[in-house]
């Protein structure tokens, strides 16, 4: 009996804080999302699944949710494509190699919504850019102007704030490959290339996995540099899904139906997160073995 | 861990989630407050901007906590991105304040404002009874905007040979395309909330004209949003294909967009009256002026001239200091002082307090004078309310007229937003 009441008494505060912190937002959540809750009223009405069906016919929200998973696939690929690539160019012990790790992680350090603004002073219009270009005589481009450009800016202003980490990670991952393996691989005349494909890479699977699955999960959640670069525009054509649920919550004064969106958000990123990491479990157990 | 024990966290995980709920569900919703004290606390949310600053607020509220002994005003910013997004929360943490300031009660908000009909100062201030919701006034404020106006380059407007500012819509158009083959961009527009926003403003006059009752006839649905803007639209989409607004308007923001204003290098402006003083704290190098939207031809100009209540004031009917926040907000409204004050900081105009007007807000109150009437706009207020959203999805339908939407497009698209709100 005293055992199990240490062990409640050492499990319970984590748990209370576990419970506070996450369960019960997300079970209010659900409860929300089955209610026409606008926010104010003090008796919000069960509806059963309408915000639900609202959300299978709302085109608005569909767009986003495609916009979202166009930016969260997209970016993961880049993210981990760039964030390994500058790994490997500044994994070494020089000062040289420190100066460019922190130049690289800089972006992160700075709040998403100050590099919005950042690039919308670089992209917009009136931009530095276009500044540039049209004292030049040459046409103003339309980085955040036209809706494909304008998901192709969002895009490279997310990886170009997210991929530090990626960076960051990669370079931990690469301190763990073996420097006998390495050093076998020179001997028995491996290329440097031969060496990456055969030997590197594989012993990054883990560090691989766990950047795909963070820059999907993040990438799902993109709302603040949607709010400072594009607004969701033009014509709401960046608009994610979060921050369509932001919008519709609290201009829109339908917290039921941004409540729905929100726990269909979180059931397709934790859908998609451990689907990458299952897919990913065979190289990672090649590791381990 | 053995199963009793496991049992055991299953039990209390339960316990808390339904402590947790109903804590969190709880909220002060049907908190019906009390009159309170003489002095104490009152908590006012604000919205801040540069121009209403927190301690402007502070500053504002000064003269009140002098003449009233013992009675603090907290001045709140929001813990969100503005007042709107951060009262449902406020509301829902139990922790509502007592005044609320920026919001107009709308038949979601009523139910939890304190009623001010039966307070004799309300029938003096601006609006307040078109603001009214079947005949109880919630809502009070300062002073009004006006919205229908155009501001422009007199220079630019004197070298592309245009004599006077343009009366109906067909002059604007001929104007435009003076202004065009004179060097000027001739009406700047922005992405944000600028664009749709202009063309509500620019509707303003010839809507109210041609169908003085538009928000009854569209929410009894005998007339459509689109349908009735389709002209409107059509005309807009011509100038896009004229090159009389930038094409690439939507890649700035308003900030950007009032500077290319200002410094020369477009010729004209729709903004509300707020804009006078951005206007001219910027001094610009030309002769600056403004005129009230032009309406259809055939119709009598000026039209009907876009108001909006400025500082919109409310009680929460939570409030423990019912009295005191009355109190604070007939104060906020009438005190001679407070009043020209907050006109000043941002730009707002009252009928009586024209003393420290400058040329162009001397300009902007004629036209507020001379216009027919005034009408809501947009989202509007009181017995012309069109559904919560109606601006946001107004706007991202306009600026799709950019992205290669047609006029009938928008329309189409603005009348199937309004069916499903029914």
């Amino acid at each position: 009996m005293r055992a199990r009441l240490t062990t409640l008494s050492m499990v319970g505060p984590a748990l209370v804080l576990f419970v506070v912190m996450l369960v019960v937002p997300v079970c209010l959540s659900v409860y929300l999302s089955l209610t026409d809750w606008n926010g104010y009223s003090a008796n919000p009405v069960v509806v059963g699944l309408r915000n639900y069906l609202d959300l299978t016919k709302s085109e608005e929200a569909i767009r986003a949710g495609w916009v979202t998973l166009v930016i969260a696939a997209v970016g993961t690929v880049l993210l981990s494509v760039l964030g390994l690539g500058f790994a490997l160019l500044v994994n070494g012990a020089s000062r040289l190699n420190a100066l460019f790790r922190v130049i690289l992680f800089y972006p992160h350090v700075l709040s998403a919504l100050v590099v919005g603004f950042l690039w919308s002073a670089v992209l917009g219009t009136s931009g530095v850019v276009n500044g540039w270009l049209t004292t030049r005589g040459a046409e103003v481009l339309p980085f955040l102007s036209n809706p494909h450009w304008a998901l192709a800016s969002l895009i490279g202003v997310l990886v170009w704030a997210g991929f530090g980490v990626n960076v960051v990670l990669y370079l931990a991952g690469l301190q763990t490959v073996s420097k006998d393996l390495l050093e076998s691989a020179r001997i028995d005349g491996a290329s440097a290339r031969q060496t990456f494909r055969n030997v590197t890479l594989p012993a990054l699977a883990p560090v691989v996995t766990v950047n795909l699955v963070l820059s999907l999960v993040t990438l799902l959640k993109t709302y603040d540099l949607v709010v400072s670069l594009t607004g969701g525009g033009p014509a709401g054509s960046t608009q994610t899904a979060a921050y369509l649920i932001l919008w519709d919550s609290f201009h829109n004064n339908a917290l039921g139906f941004g409540s729905a969106q929100s726990v269909v958000l979180m059931i397709v990123t934790a859908g998609l997160a451990l689907t990458v990491a299952r897919l990913r479990s065979r190289a990672d157990q090649g590791v381990k073995g | 861990m053995s199963r009793s024990v496991r049992r055991k966290l299953g039990v209390l995980t339960s316990v808390v989630i339904l402590v947790g709920a109903a804590g969190c569900g709880g909220g002060g919703f049907d908190d019906e407050g009390s009159a309170g004290a003489a002095t104490g606390e009152v908590r006012m949310l604000v919205n801040i901007t540069p121009n209403l600053t927190k301690g402007y607020w502070e500053g504002l509220v000064k003269p009140f906590e002098d003449a009233n002994p013992g009675a603090d005003v907290k001045i709140e910013a929001p813990t969100g991105s503005g007042v709107k997004d951060s009262l449902p929360q406020l509301l829902a943490a139990g922790n509502a304040p007592d005044v609320v300031e920026t919001l107009m009660a709308d038949k979601v908000l009523a139910p939890q404002l304190l009623e001010l009909t039966d307070q004799a100062w309300t029938k003096d201030t601006p609006l307040a009874q078109q603001a009214a919701l079947d005949g109880k006034v919630y809502t009070v404020g300062v002073g009004q905007q006006a919205q229908s106006l155009v501001f422009y380059n007199k220079d630019a407007f004197t070298k592309a040979g245009i004599s006077s500012p343009p009366k109906d819509l067909d002059e604007l158009t001929a104007a435009m395309g003076k202004l065009k083959a004179a060097g000027y961009l001739p009406l700047q527009t922005a992405g944000d909330y600028v664009t749709g926003l202009q063309l509500l403003q620019l509707s303003d006059p010839s809507i109210a004209t041609k169908h003085p009752d538009w928000y009854q006839q569209v929410g009894s649905k005998q007339l459509g949003v689109g349908q009735s803007m389709l002209p409107l639209l059509q005309r807009y989409e011509s100038w896009i294909k004229s090159g009389y607004v930038d094409k690439n308007a939507l890649g700035l923001d308003d900030v950007n967009a009032q500077t290319n204003f200002l410094t020369g290098k477009s010729a004209m402006y729709i903004m509300g009256s707020w804009f006078v003083r951005t206007a001219e704290s910027q001094n610009p190098t030309f002769d600056l002026g403004v005129f009230a939207a032009p309406t259809e031809a055939g119709q009598p100009y000026p039209g009907p001239q876009g108001v909006t209540m400025a500082a919109p004031y409310m009680v929460l009917k939570s409030t423990k200091q019912r009295d005191l926040s009355v109190k604070l907000v007939q104060f906020l409204v009438t005190d001679q002082a407070a009043v020209q004050s907050q006109l000043a900081q941002d730009g707002n105009f009252r009928k009586g307090f024209t003393d420290k007007l400058t040329p162009l807000g001397k300009q902007v109150q004629d036209i507020l004078d001379q216009a027919p009437k005034g009408v809501a706009q947009g989202e509007g207020y009181g017995a012309n309310t069109l559904p919560s959203g109606f601006n946001g999805e107004w706007n991202k339908a306009v600026q799709s007229l950019y992205t290669g939407k047609s006029a009938k497009d928008v329309a189409t698209r603005i009348d199937s937003w309004m069916g499903s709100k029914s």
